[in-house]
């Protein structure tokens, strides 16, 4: 009769020594990915963005972002102007320079709900001037 | 007297906690980390065209193919020549179903007083856009 062999049951083990390699590698993503946002002197926080619904995705990629306060002082590329008469063309100048460098430019408004439309009339007439004509108004999400 | 050689104790740095800490590390950069999407209603500016330049065609459209929207400096919407009266959301829809019911390329002239506030053009801009119209002109008085 032959002789039957009982069978040894295998330990299961995972092995984990890989376990922090693929760790650090996450980590590594997230710190290089990770931009801290620094809190600025002018800033329009998105509590303050009027609210919509027919909102759409834009590509960062071309897009170069305008803040417009309350009191009408502008920000763009942190420096902070005001349109108070026709000379002031601070925010058409610096378009025109963004606009040679990447032709697909697109203007990120962000701005405070409250701020009166004049400025906003003044600055998109600047950006017409700089041929800067693709903009996106920066809402939030409504809620239904 | 026996002299006992010293056993020279082996140098490791213990490593089996580094995953745990990798992974708090990673749990922290997950919960601080917030993508700067951006979203919002996207318009598309008409050329700038100087002011007795020979491009300037004045057109005269009737209202089967532009809607005035006038805003004034309260918020009030005026319909073409209606008088200004408060709108809801709903309402505004409807009317602009209305609208494009009598012609499907009606162009939408949103006028906006200079004293009235961005939210004010936006909450009729965004109804436009629920309603995927593309002919949306935006101007001020």
């Amino acid at each position: 009769m032959a002789n039957i062999k009982k069978e040894k049951n295998r330990d299961a083990f995972i092995p984990t020594s890989s376990m922090s390699d693929i760790a650090f590698l996450l980590l590594l993503f997230f710190m290089v990915s990770t931009v801290f946002v620094q809190e600025k002197k002018f800033w329009v926080e998105r509590e303050r963005w009027p609210l919509a619904e027919s909102i759409e995705r834009v590509p960062r990629n071309h897009t170069t972002t305008i803040y417009v306060m309350r009191d009408e002082t502008i920000l763009i590329d942190d420096i902070p102007t005001r349109i108070e008469s026709s000379e002031d063309v601070f925010v058409s100048t610096t378009l025109i320079r963004k606009k040679e460098e990447d032709p697909e430019l697109v203007v990120c408004f962000r701005t405070d709900r409250e701020t009166k439309y004049g400025v906003m009339s003044d600055v998109m007439r600047q950006l017409q001037d700089a041929q800067t004509l693709v903009v996106t108004f920066e809402t939030q999400k409504r809620a239904d | 007297m026996k002299i006992g050689r010293k056993r020279k104790a082996k140098a490791e740095i213990p490593t089996s906690s580094m995953s745990d800490i990798a992974f708090l590390l990673i749990v922290f950069f997950m919960a601080t980390t917030k993508f700067d999407v951006k979203e919002g209603i996207r318009i598309v500016l008409p050329q700038a065209t100087a002011e007795g330049s020979e491009q300037v065609q004045s057109l005269t459209l009737t209202e089967n193919e532009m809607t005035r929207l006038q805003i004034t400096e309260d918020g009030r919407l005026a319909v073409n020549k209606d008088a200004p009266r408060d709108y809801e959301s709903g309402e505004l829809d409807v009317l602009i179903q209305q609208k494009l019911k009598l012609n499907q390329q009606m162009i939408f002239k949103v006028i906006t007083d200079r004293d009235a506030t961005y939210n004010d053009m936006i909450r009729v801009v965004d109804r436009l856009k629920a309603a995927d119209i593309e002919k949306i002109s935006l101007s001020t008085n």
